[in-house]
């Protein structure tokens, strides 16, 4: 009974979806659930509900009573002001995309819905999901002119651009004997990294003479320059900074000058090329994050995509990214 | 008590909630169902509230299916059934109470709430005055505001709020509901009849024994009410025909079995017909009453109606509800006004070994040759002698009418009408019992006249060569008022609780003061009024209000009407979309678009704050609009983005500030 009715629920939001307005498309910007927008049929218990006024109608008839016929009236109007009224508590909501931070594959993605309540109508029990779960997870009470922050998580499994499911917002208030509900499909995506190898080979430094574990540029101490993007925050010049930035408030880095023939490079094809593709991308993005927790600069190279040595966020963002997005040809 | 709710986590609070609901429901079905279903019932809704307030689990299945089994058995035991009204209504409201021990997910819920709205309606097998509804309108609202309570997801608001939005619902839901009353197609029930549906309600019997119909003098409540078009009767002429008792056995009259069919009957009318429509109240018998005499059957909705030898009107089937029908009478008019009666042996039949006395003395009436100088005698004989008129007569035995005749000479309808006819047919003259209603009193707040059953009455027929049967009333010539204005006039009534100092406050007393007849005919007036409109809105009668408003609406209103309705809703639509906005919103637009118009338009993606920084550096703004504007803007953008430190005089400010834009 349950696997049947929750078939035909899939089956009508299939439906739904096909001949929702721009369906399929994303909403990009603020998106108000307007009359298209939003759909409304009886829950189970709004069905049992009809057959109670079934069940008082033919007993107000069989023993003619009149208060009887008021009664199964009364009850109906009351449904048919719940219908109103559940609609009425999800339409004209405003919806609006937050972030997507990226993730490694494996981790949850999160994508941010803020829903706006610009009304006079308190609007309560608001459920939100992507429509492909079953039971909605998040649910909100959003008092008139104020707004509901959600934080709708996915499991990732692949590297490369993630583009959240439909959100299914849905309500039953007041009686629960309708539901309305009404989908969105934020503009938003989420980059996947890939997913970092566990148990990856150590890094692949090497010296001069191909063996000696020696940190590149490490050696000798050249001075200090201005904080430069990208610096890593180890090599921060803190006395330096206490002397002579204290004042002016600006970083400054230690700067090294070391043989740059023990550069630590990252190379997508110095990497045997047996290994499988995905298993390949996963060891370098574990190694751009080993080089980055140990504050080693290092080059990238990924097929047309080279980076001369650096550290820093901005550098290893550029990385990662080029390593989710290799061989995906939406690459922009 | 406020200690308490705010103390009670949400689950408590919900159940206590939806107990107070089933106990409003099944409060007023403690009335009818055995004690100790309602003692039961009580322990049950008890035990559950105690288990909410502890904190303690429901009881095992295992302890429930026995009790709900040993209840099951108490309702046969009682009832001797299961099936039918009255078990049925029992089963239910133990039901409901069982199933509040027994509740889980929410689906119970919704079990729970729904059975309590059938047993809302069971109700109404017992109870449809103005009280009942009003407890009906409450008792919605309790399982309104229970369900919805149900609902929350979060926040839940105060019991008053949720009661409030349950009255709104309510409200909105009214109107619709009358609409559906007054138009939604009505059938004729019943579609099935169960057994032991019949109320055992009182009414005119079949029979009249001596202290049998003193039970219905002393009842108010009404049989039946009357609505005359057009000048109603005297009270004097409103004899409505009942029973017609023919068969004497010495103690007791009775129908006797019609062997003779109608196709004797003849009825001969005069002058104009009297039309009027009578409001039949629910009875276990048969009888359609009408004044002497219906020129043609009514039509009864519903029911089949025959005419009996005798002149009766009677439905085929017991009028278990009340019904409503149509009437046209003639006061004058002459019935089987032959020259000789086929069966006339019939109405002279005397039980043998009863009454001596009053046997010979009809013997010797014989020898007045015309029948009604016979009549005359016995007439004169009750106002000359002293007879008494008194609902309270002494108990008679086994010679009732001897014993009457000639001893305690005080009695009321049944005796002089009994001892008339036994009289009669000692003088061969053909006489016979009828019996029915004699007055009515007419409310002069709504026309209606109602004719109670301390109205019931029994009067006698003689039949005379060429003018057929004639109506004599022998109760009138002891009492004659009992028949010019009504029982209330001849009687003096019981005082209220047998206190006579209380007599003058009894509002149903006659000779009360005149504020108490007023109120007394408001209340009438009232619950006629209700008994009408809502519990007998007939199939018939809705035609005749639809007919009614189609005439009304007929002509340029058809065209009007309808182009009224859309007009409203377009109009509604535009107030609506109006209020879906929050005003501080559509006062942030409306700037927006007359800083547009001063050369000034906000970008597409841009903030109110950014839009603020760049109204600031506007050179091209006047000083003091430029100043309000980004005031507006500040105070806006504090508004929407920090929510909620409301402020209630926001859109105020901005309206002001508004004004200063330009």
């Amino acid at each position: 009974m349950a696997q049947a009715a929750g078939g035909l629920r899939g089956r009508l939001r299939r439906a739904t979806g096909a001949w929702l307005p721009r369906a399929g498309t994303q909403d990009a910007g603020e998106v108000v659930l307007g009359q298209r927008r939003v759909f409304i049929l009886p829950t189970r218990a709004g069905l049992g509900f009809a057959l109670l006024l079934a069940v008082l109608l033919v007993g107000s008839i069989n023993y003619t009573l009149g208060l009887g016929f008021g009664l199964t009236f009364l009850a109906l109007s009351c449904a048919l002001v719940d219908m109103v009224a559940t609609y009425r508590n999800l339409a004209h909501l405003a919806l609006q995309q937050g972030r997507g931070a990226p993730v490694f594959a494996g981790q949850e993605a999160q994508f941010e819905l803020q829903v706006f309540n610009r009304t006079r109508l308190a609007r309560y029990a608001i459920r939100a999901d992507f429509a492909d779960v079953r039971e909605a997870r998040h649910v909100a009470d959003i008092a008139p002119g104020s707004h509901a922050l959600l934080t709708l998580a996915v499991p990732t499994e692949r590297r490369g651009w993630l583009a959240p499911a439909r959100v299914r917002l849905s309500t039953r208030f007041p009686l629960g004997l309708f539901n309305a509900w009404s989908y969105w499909r934020p503009a938003t995506r989420a980059l996947v990294y890939p997913r970092p190898e566990d148990g990856a080979p150590a890094l692949p430094l090497r010296g001069d003479d191909g063996g000696s574990l020696r940190a590149p540029g490490h050696d000798d101490f050249a001075g200090v320059r201005n904080y430069q993007a990208g610096d890593s925050p180890r090599r921060l010049a803190w006395r330096q900074i206490a002397r002579l930035g204290g004042e002016s408030g600006a970083l400054l880095s230690k700067h090294f000058e070391g043989g740059g023939g023990d550069e630590l490079v990252l190379d997508f094809d110095a990497l045997p090329g047996t290994l499988d593709l995905e298993l390949r991308l996963s060891r370098l993005t574990r190694w751009v994050l080993d080089a980055e927790g140990r504050a080693l600069p290092y080059a990238f190279r990924l097929g047309a995509v080279r980076f001369d040595a650096a550290l820093g966020a901005a550098h290893q963002a550029a990385c990662l990214r080029a390593l989710a997005l290799y061989g995906i040809e939406d690459a922009a | 008590m406020k200690r308490l709710t705010t103390a009670l986590s949400r689950d408590k609070a919900d159940t206590l909630l939806l107990l107070g609901t089933a106990v409003l429901v099944l409060a007023p079905h403690a009335l009818h169902v055995p004690l100790w279903v309602a003692l039961l019932c009580g322990a049950t809704l008890a035990w559950r509230a105690a288990i909410t307030l502890r904190g303690k689990r429901m009881p095992p299945a295992l302890l429930l299916l026995p009790l709900a089994v040993a209840a099951m058995a108490g309702v046969q035991f009682s009832y001797d059934t299961l099936l039918g009204k009255d078990a049925g209504v029992a089963m239910l409201v133990l039901l409901v109470a069982f199933k509040m021990l027994e509740m889980h997910a929410r689906r119970d819920l919704f079990v729970v709430i729904f059975l309590c709205f059938f047993l809302v309606l069971t109700n109404f097998f017992y109870a449809q005055g103005i009280g009942t509804a009003l407890l009906t309108i409450a008792s919605v609202l309790l399982l309104l505001a229970t369900q919805l309570s149900f609902q929350f997801t979060g926040a839940v608001p105060p019991l008053r709020v949720r009661l409030a939005m349950a009255g709104r619902m309510l409200a909105f839901a009214a109107p619709i509901a009358i609409v559906l009353f007054v138009v939604f197609p009505r059938i004729h029930g019943p579609l099935w009849s169960m057994p032991g549906d019949a109320g055992g309600r009182s009414g005119l019997s079949d029979q009249m024994a001596p202290g049998q119909m003193s039970n219905l003098a002393l009842s108010e409540e009404p049989a039946f009410r009357a609505r005359f078009f057009g000048r109603p009767p005297l009270q004097s002429q409103l004899y409505w025909r009942g029973p017609v008792l023919d068969f004497f056995d010495g103690l007791t009259w009775s129908r006797g079995a019609s062997q003779a069919s109608g196709r004797d009957l003849h009825l001969a009318v005069g002058g104009d017909a009297l039309e009027y429509e009578v409001t039949l109240e629910p009875s276990s018998a048969r009888w359609v009453f009408a004044l002497e005499m219906p020129g043609e059957l009514p039509a009864v909705p519903g029911h089949r109606l025959r005419i009996s030898p005798q002149f009766e009107l009677m439905a085929t089937d017991p009028l278990g509800s009340r019904v409503r029908y149509r009437a046209s009478s003639h006061l004058d008019f002459a019935l089987q006004a032959g020259p000789a009666l086929d069966d006339a042996g019939r109405w002279l039949l005397l039980p043998y070994g009863f009454n001596p006395r009053a046997l010979a003395a009809g013997r010797e009436l014989r020898q007045l040759g015309d029948p009604m100088q016979r009549v005359e005698a016995v007439l004169r004989q009750f106002r000359e002698q002293p007879f008494q008129y008194t609902l309270a007569p002494p108990l008679l035995g086994r010679h009732t009418v001897d014993e009457f005749m000639y001893g305690t000479r005080s009695g009321f309808c049944e005796h002089y009408s009994g001892a008339f006819v036994f009289l009669m047919r000692a003088a061969g003259v053909p006489a016979r019992v009828v019996t029915g209603y004699q007055g009515g009193e007419i409310n002069p707040l709504d026309g209606f006249m109602t004719v109670r059953q301390s109205d019931a009455h029994a009067w006698a027929e003689v039949w005379i060569a060429g003018r057929g049967w004639q109506r004599i009333d022998p109760t009138a010539a002891v009492a004659p008022e009992r028949v010019r204005r009504g029982l209330d006039a001849s009687v003096p009534r019981p005082a209220p609780f047998g206190i006579e100092a209380l007599r003058g406050m009894n509002p149903f007393q006659g000779q009360g003061k005149a504020w108490m007849v007023q109120l007394r005919n408001a209340v009438n007036a009232v619950n006629n009024g209700w008994n009408q409109w809502v519990l007998n809105y007939t199939p018939e009668r809705q035609r005749a209000v639809v007919r009614d408003l189609q005439r009304k609406l007929s002509g340029w209103p058809l065209v009007v009407l309808p182009a009224a309705v859309v007009l409203a809703l377009l109009v509604l639509r535009m107030v609506r979309r109006r209020r879906a906005t929050h005003p501080a919103d559509a006062l942030y637009s409306t700037l927006c678009k007359r800083l547009g118009q001063l050369g000034l338009a906000r970008a597409q993606d841009e903030g109110p704050s950014a839009f603020a920084a760049r109204v600031d550096g506007a050179a091209d703004l006047a000083p003091q609009s430029r100043a309000a504007a980004s005031e507006f803007l500040r105070r806006y953008s504090a508004w929407r983005y920090a929510p909620p430190a409301a402020d209630p005089r926001l859109t105020a400010t901005l309206k002001s500030l508004l004004s200063q834009v330009r």
